[in-house]
């Protein structure tokens, strides 16, 4: 270009319908709702991730997102929800899972059979670990089963964290003193290391949602969390995720996804289930005529 | 809001609208909400479960053609829940006139069944009687 | 620790179940195809699931289509056609949109949905057909178009259509996907069934949604 002006950011006009085409969007694809009050929190990210993509325009913004361009969607979604890991997030899925799911699970079992859990994607470690810590503290019947808990992320350097299984303070918050005196070791820097028993008790493995000949060794799952990764495929790898894990799980067996997520956008083949503390969904315990 | 106070305030009844359609949504609720009704919305037949599982309602808006499940399926499969959910009553709203729509309309469990587009007069009168609210 | 740690990843260690021999990468084409038609729900599940994404197997794929009465395998089998994405899984979905079961429609949009590419030739024909109802169910289709195409197609269809749900259904594609070039159509829809409940309120939203676009 000739000339050597310089150019600062040129502000992107940004009007109230711009915003409500895009919620609008937002909510169709993913089931998160920004109603009036919440319009504000849009607003910012909005005019920040014109400015990321380079859009000139909120219509050239909006056709980028559209289009899902170098995953645009997870970008902006990212730009305002909390992402972080941590023990016992979404503790009210464990509560369920204790008061709720493993009664029904276990209906069907014989004491010393096997219960099958699996955190996908399980990223650095946290949740399979909450689990494990949260079915020791909380669940009496702990003891009579074979519980098998794996944990699997397509990501091999997470993989690797949460096998060392060591923590900061950060990632401990929700723990209280005592349960983390119970199954965690001091170790340098003010971190803590789940204890070596545990740690050995987890399976870690690679695996791809999206692959179907890697999900087909995953068989018998009673409980699978999938949570907060599906909102960010386009529908077709949604779909096809849903299929695998469909498969992955025992009829009657559970499925708990993130607290914004909802099947609604993901896929028909589940039930959904109601218990006080969560909605969950469900691998019907039989198949019927879809007429 | 609590039983009492809705009670003391029995305009406002929770209505919930499923339409996958982001215009039609927006019609029924500025409708409904001038007319002092609550209104949720969900875009299908599973999203409408999670919500009428989740809080009270008081009826049921529900287009026929959704994506990954249609009005009919949600009827039939809300009329399998719990007791507490089984009952709500449920306007259906069709493209159809014909026979063949009514009698599916029925047989899902439906209480009534409107043809679209529907005038905001027809959606009010409607709501205001399947609701329950007075008129 | 109560936990047991099994190698979930040694074949066999997980109780397979009768489908589960049919692993989908082996080149069992023709066995995956059999089997499509197994008495079996589980193995006629699997087969579906193996053949996504294999062109040869349309055909197999759209006659089972036809007959398949069990929900979860209907769909897994529209999975594969529409992983398949080519001219003739597109043929093989869109009689679909014409069946009297609303859930048959709704799958098969979703399906079609995703082929934006593959469905664009047909879209024309689509949005002219005889059916008012295929034509309500295809403007769905320009959803994840680009936004030029989408303009095009509904524009032209909104020129001429008669049904007021049709028009409503692409109004509501227009709102989200549309560019200022739809306005004149949408302003002329609204003269055309002025005083008509809903669709004036429609088109002005739409209108208040895309006409400042292009800045």
């Amino acid at each position: 270009m000739a000339g050597s002006e310089a150019h600062g950011p040129r502000a992107v006009r940004v009007t109230p319908e711009d915003v409500r085409r895009l919620c609008e969007f937002l909510y169709r694809r993913s089931g998160m709702l920004f109603d009036d009050n919440k319009r504000y929190y849009i607003d910012r990210r909005l005019v920040e991730r014109i400015g990321a993509t380079k859009s000139e325009s909120f219509q050239a913004y909006f056709a980028v997102l559209r289009s899902d361009a170098d995953h645009e969607i997870e970008q902006l979604i990212n730009a305002f929800t909390v992402n972080e890991t941590y023990f016992n997030r979404e503790e009210h899925q464990l509560r369920c899972m204790t008061s709720d799911l493993l009664g029904n699970v276990i209906r069907g079992k014989r004491p010393g059979e096997s219960i099958r859990i699996w955190s996908i994607p399980c990223s650095t470690g946290e949740e399979p670990y909450s689990i494990a810590i949260w079915l020791m503290e909380n669940w009496r019947l702990v003891d009579s089963y074979n519980i098998e808990i794996v944990g699997s992320d397509i990501d091999t350097r997470a993989l690797k964290v949460a096998a060392e299984g060591i923590y900061g303070e950060r990632a401990l918050m929700r723990l209280s003193r005592d349960v983390i005196g119970r199954y965690f070791q001091p170790v340098a820097d003010g971190e803590h290391q789940i204890d070596p028993g545990l740690r050995e008790s987890i399976q870690f493995t690679r695996a791809n949602l999206i692959d179907p000949s890697e999900m087909a060794r995953y068989r018998g799952f009673d409980i699978v969390f999938c949570r907060n990764v599906l909102i960010y495929f386009d529908d077709s790898s949604r779909r096809i995720a849903a299929e695998n894990l469909y498969d992955c799980l025992g009829a009657g067996g559970y499925i708990c996804l993130g607290h914004s997520e909802t099947m609604s956008r993901i896929s028909p083949l589940f039930r959904v289930c109601r218990f006080s503390d969560a909605i969950v969904y469900q691998r019907p315990e039989a198949d019927h005529d879809g007429r | 809001m609590t039983d009492v106070e809705r009670a003391a305030a029995p305009s406002r009844r929770r209505i919930l609208v499923v339409d996958d359609s982001a215009l039609v949504r927006l019609y029924y609720r500025d409708t409904l909400q001038k007319a002092g009704f609550e209104v949720e919305q969900a875009i299908n037949g599973i999203e409408a479960m999670e919500k009428v599982l989740a809080q009270p309602f008081d009826l049921a808006i529900v287009d026929v053609n959704m994506p990954r499940m249609d009005g009919f399926s949600f009827l039939r499969t809300l009329r399998r829940s719990a007791a507490d959910v089984a009952t709500l009553p449920a306007l259906v709203i069709t493209t159809e006139a014909g026979e063949q729509d009514l009698d599916a309309a029925r047989a899902a469990g439906a209480n009534f069944y409107l043809i679209k587009p529907v005038s905001q007069q027809d959606l009010l009168r409607h709501a205001a009687a399947l609701s329950g609210a007075p008129p | 620790m109560p936990f047991v740690k099994r190698d979930v990843t040694a074949p066999g260690s997980t109780g397979r179940r009768a489908g589960d021999d049919l692993a989908p990468h082996d080149d069992g084409l023709a066995s995956h195809i059999a089997a499509l038609g197994s008495p079996d729900i589980e193995v006629r599940w699997s087969a579906a699931r193996a053949l996504g994404g294999r062109a040869v197997a349309v055909p197999a794929l759209a006659t089972a289509l036809g007959v398949e009465q069990i929900a979860r395998v209907r769909e897994a089998i529209m999975t594969a056609l529409m992983r398949v994405g080519d001219e003739a899984s597109v043929m093989a979905l869109l009689p679909y949109l014409r069946s009297q079961d609303a859930a048959d429609r709704g799958a098969s949009i979703e399906a079609l949905q995703a082929l934006p590419g593959a469905i664009l030739p047909f879209m024309a024909p689509l949005l002219a057909d005889g059916d008012s109802d295929v034509r309500l169910l295809a403007t769905e289709l320009a959803r994840n178009m680009p936004a030029e195409n989408a303009t095009q197609l509904l524009c032209r269809l909104l020129e001429h259509e008669q049904h007021p749900n049709v028009c409503a259904a692409a109004i509501d594609v227009l709102a989200e996907v549309g560019t200022r070039d739809a306005v004149p159509a949408l302003q002329a829809c609204a003269e055309r069934f002025a005083g008509t409940p809903f669709l004036p309120f429609a088109v002005s939203i739409a209108i208040a949604r895309i006409s400042d676009t292009d800045r």
